[in-house]
C-alpha cells in the first residue's frame, strides 16, 4: 500500500466545528435563505463565524456560504443557527408566497402542455 | 666445672691436720698405755702392754689407711681441676669461634649467597672452622640459604609474572569497557552486523577476553536484530492500520458531504471513533519509531491545530478552546504538535472530574506560542508531577523506559524532543494541574501572521464577484471560487480536492487558472511556480492594498522554497 506523502484536507473534523452537535435548532433555514450579517466579527470568535459574518456583509445564500466554507450544509446550518440565536445575523427567505401567486395555475399549464403535444 | 675444684683446694691445708691428730692420738695412747701398765697389777701387766701395743698398731694402720685415702683424693682433685681449666679454655676458644662464625662468617656467606654465588664459591674464601659440627653447621647453613635464595628468586619471578598478567588483564578489561564495547555497540545500533562489528573493533590480546567480547557482541547483535525486526514488523502493520484509518476518515468526510441530516450524527460518531483509533495507532507508531499517519504540506492555523488535537480524544466536548491567535504552525511540525497537544489534553481530561471543563489557552509571546492546558481535577502530587515532567522532557527516548500503559506522555516526550518543544507542569490556579507548552518560533509559519487579513478580503470578495459575473449560475461557479478563497486563507496549493477529500485521487484542472483568474496548481507543478502565478495574478488586480508585500519577504521566500521542496522529497 502506498501511503500518500501529504494530506491536503483540513486536520480538524466536522464534529469539532459544531462542538459535537449534528443538528441545530430548527431555524427554518433553507438552501436559498439569504443571510445578512448584523455586526462585525469580534475577537475570539470561531473562525467559521468570522468567515460567515464577513461573507454575509452582503446578503448571501446558505448554499453559497456552504460552498465558500467548504462545509456540508448541515454544519453550516448549525453555525448559522448559533449566529442567529446570538442575533449576529438575520435570515431572509425568498418570498415564496409572492412567487407562488405570480405563477400560472397548474391547470392552465396542463392545458398548455396538452396543446403543445397536439401540435 | 669449677665446682669440683673448690673442695680440692680446701683440702690442701687439711692434709696436715690428720698427722697432727695422729701424733696427738699416738701420744695419748702411749701415755694411756704407760699409765695403764703402771697402774695394772703385775700379773696382768704383759696383757695390758700387749693390748696397748695392738691398739697402737691398729691405730697406726688406721691412720695410714686414712692418710693414703686422703692423698689419693687430693691427687684426683688436682687432676680434676686441671681438666676443668683445660675444658674452660677450650670452651672459651669454641665460644670465640662460634661468635666469629655467627658474627662475621655466616652473614658474609649469606650475603654472597644472596648475591647469587653458588654454595662452593660462597664458602671458598671463608675461614673454615676446625670444629666438625661447626663446619657441618656452616655447610648446612650455606645450603639452606642458597636453596632459600633460589626459592625466593623463583617466587619473585612468578609473582612478577602473575602481576604482569593481572595488569594486562586489567588493561584489557579497561579497554573493553571504555573503547571496544561502546564502539561495537554503537556500530550495532547503527545497523552493522555482528561480523562487520567484530572485524572492525580491536581484538583483545587475552584469549578469554576475546571470547568474551565476541560472545557479548554476538548476543547484543542478536537482541538488537530481534528488537529491530519486532519494531519493523510492528511499524509496518501499524502503518496499514493508520492508512486504513485515514482512508476511512476521508470516506466519512465524503459521506458527511453527501448525506443529509438524518445520518449526519451517526457519521460524526463514526468519525470521532475513527479519529480516536488514529490517535492510538499514531501513538504506537511513534513509539516504535514509525511515522504519524498524516503529514501536512501547508501551515495549519492554530485553531485548526487545536481542533485537530481535541477531535482525537474521547472527551472533546469538555474542552474549551480560547484561541484568538491567527498564528499557524509550519506544515512539517503540524501533525507532531497536534498529536502532542492531543495527548496532553487527553491526559488532562482523563485526570479531571467528568463534569469539569478542560481549558486550553493560546497566547503569543516573543519566545514562541504558549499553549496552556488547565484542568480542575485533583492536584498532582509532587512525585507524580516530577514523573510527568521527566516523561515529557524527552530525555529518555528509549523504549526500555516505558512504564506499562503510560505511553501518552512518552510520546509527548518524543515529540517535544524532536521539535524542541518545551512542556512543563505546574499547579493550576483553578485547582488542578496546568501544562504549559511552548512552541518555539521555528515551528511557526511566519507569513501566516499577516496572511489571514490579507487573504480574508479576497476570500470575502470572490463570491460577490462571482455572483456578479456568473449571473445566476451560482452553484457551479461558487464552488471553485470558494475553494480558492479558502485556499487563500490556508494556502494557495490547497485548491485541489474541494469536493472529493481524497486529494491524490483528484486530478486538478490542467489549466493554470480558473476562468476567474484564480490559480490552480496542476499535478506535478511545484508550489513555488503556482505561488508565482498567483502573485502575477494578484499584481494584475492592483486594487488589493495588501499586495505591497511588506517586510516579510525573507520569510515568505524561504517559505516558498520550503513548500516547493516539501512535496518532492517524500518520493518513496
Amino acid at each position: 500500500m502506498i501511503r500518500k506523502p501529504v494530506d491536503i484536507g483540513d486536520p480538524h473534523r466536522l464534529y469539532t466545528v459544531t462542538g459535537g452537535r449534528s443538528r441545530g435548532e430548527e431555524a427554518g433555514l433553507d438552501l436559498v435563505t439569504l443571510i445578512v450579517s448584523e455586526c462585525r466579527p469580534t475577537e475570539g470568535m470561531q473562525s467559521e463565524h468570522v468567515r460567515i459574518l464577513e461573507l454575509c456583509a452582503h446578503p448571501t445564500a446558505v448554499v453559497e456560504i456552504a460552498a465558500d466554507l467548504r462545509l456540508p450544509i448541515t454544519v453550516v446550518k448549525i453555525l448559522l443557527g448559533d449566529l442567529l440565536a446570538a442575533g449576529r445575523i438575520t435570515a431572509r427567505n425568498p418570498r415564496p408566497s409572492a412567487a407562488h401567486g405570480d405563477a400560472p395555475e397548474s391547470a392552465l399549464l396542463k392545458e398548455v402542455l396538452i396543446g403543445l403535444r397536439n401540435l | 666445672m669449677s665446682d669440683p675444684a673448690a673442695p680440692g683446694q680446701h683440702r690442701v691445708p687439711g692434709g696436715r691436720l690428720p698427722l697432727v691428730l695422729l701424733a696427738v692420738c699416738l701420744t695419748a695412747l702411749v701415755a694411756g698405755g704407760a699409765a695403764g701398765a703402771a697402774a695394772a697389777p703385775d700379773g696382768t701387766r704383759p696383757w695390758v702392754l700387749g693390748v696397748v701395743a695392738v691398739a697402737g698398731a691398729v691405730a697406726v694402720a688406721a691412720f695410714l689407711a686414712v692418710l693414703l685415702t686422703v692423698r689419693r683424693t687430693a691427687t684426683a682433685a688436682a687432676n680434676a681441676a686441671a681438666e676443668a681449666a683445660a675444658l674452660r679454655g677450650q670452651a672459651e676458644y669454641r665460644q670465640a669461634h662460634t661468635a666469629h662464625l655467627a658474627d662475621s662468617v655466616l652473614p658474609a656467606v649469606a650475603e654472597r649467597l644472596r648475591n647469587g654465588a653458588r654454595t662452593e664459591d660462597a664458602l671458598a674464601g671463608m675461614p673454615v672452622p676446625e670444629d666438625l659440627p661447626l663446619r657441618r653447621l656452616l655447610h648446612s647453613f650455606a645450603h639452606e640459604v642458597s636453596s632459600a635464595t633460589g626459592q625466593r628468586l623463583s617466587a619473585q619471578a612468578e609473582r612478577d609474572e602473575a602481576a604482569r598478567q593481572a595488569r594486562e588483564l586489567a588493561e584489557g578489561v579497561d579497554g573493553l569497557l571504555t573503547t571496544v564495547l561502546p564502539g561495537a555497540f554503537a556500530r550495532l545500533r547503527g545497523g552493522a552486523s555482528a561480523g562487520t562489528t567484530l572485524a572492525g573493533v580491536p581484538r583483545p590480546a587475552d584469549e578469554r577476553l576475546a571470547a568474551l567480547t565476541e560472545f557479548v557482541i554476538r548476543e547484543y547483535a542478536t537482541s538488537e536484530r530481534r528488537s529491530a525486526a519486532a519494531r519493523t514488523a510492528g511499524t509496518k502493520a501499524l502503518s496499514r492500520v493508520q492508512a486504513a484509518a485515514v482512508a476511512m476518515l476521508a470516506d466519512l468526510r465524503e459521506m458527511q458531504e453527501r448525506h443529509g441530516e438524518e445520518v449526519f450524527g451517526d457519521l460524526l460518531r463514526l468519525d470521532h471513533s475513527t479519529s480516536q483509533i488514529g490517535l492510538l495507532t499514531d501513538r504506537l507508531a511513534l513509539l516504535m519509531g514509525g511515522r504519524a499517519s498524516r503529514a501536512w504540506n501547508k501551515p495549519i492555523v492554530m485553531e485548526s491545530i487545536l481542533r485537530g488535537a481535541v477531535g482525537r480524544i474521547a472527551a472533546y466536548q469538555r474542552v474549551r478552546m480560547h484561541c484568538a491567535s491567527g498564528t499557524a504552525i509550519a506544515g512539517f511540525a503540524a501533525e507532531g504538535v497536534m498529536h502532542l497537544l492531543a495527548e496532553l489534553i487527553d491526559n488532562a481530561a482523563n485526570f479531571s472530574p467528568p463534569i469539569d471543563e478542560v481549558n486550553v489557552y493560546v497566547e503569543e509571546r516573543t519566545a514562541g506560542l504558549v499553549v496552556t492546558i488547565e484542568d480542575s481535577g485533583l492536584r498532582m502530587s509532587d512525585a507524580a508531577m516530577r514523573r510527568a515532567e521527566k516523561a515529557v522532557s524527552g530525555e529518555s527516548t528509549d523504549l526500555a523506559h516505558l512504564q506499562g500503559t503510560r505511553l501518552g506522555l512518552a510520546v509527548v516526550g518524543l515529540l517535544a524532543h524532536k521539535y524542541g518543544i518545551s512542556v512543563s507542569y505546574r499547579p493550576s490556579s483553578r485547582g488542578g494541574t496546568g501544562v504549559v507548552v511552548l512552541l518555539p518560533p521555528h515551528l511557526l509559519a511566519q507569513q501566516r501572521a499577516e496572511a489571514p487579513p490579507a487573504a480574508a478580503v479576497p476570500g470575502a470578495r470572490a463570491p460577490r464577484e462571482v455572483s456578479a459575473s456568473g449571473a445566476g449560475s451560482a452553484l457551479p461557479a461558487a464552488a471553485p471560487a470558494g475553494t480558492a478563497a479558502s485556499a487563500g486563507t490556508a494556502f494557495p496549493s490547497a485548491t485541489a480536492a474541494p469536493a472529493a477529500p481524497d486529494p491524490a485521487g483528484t486530478p486538478a484542472p490542467a489549466a493554470g487558472e480558473t476562468a476567474h483568474g484564480l490559480p490552480v496548481r496542476p499535478r506535478g507543478r511545484t508550489l513555488a511556480r503556482a505561488d508565482r502565478a498567483r502573485e502575477r495574478a494578484a499584481d494584475a488586480s492592483a486594487d488589493l492594498p495588501q499586495r505591497k508585500r511588506p517586510a516579510r519577504d525573507a520569510g515568505a521566500s524561504f517559505g516558498a522554497f520550503h513548500r516547493s521542496r516539501r512535496p518532492e522529497d517524500p518520493s518513496e
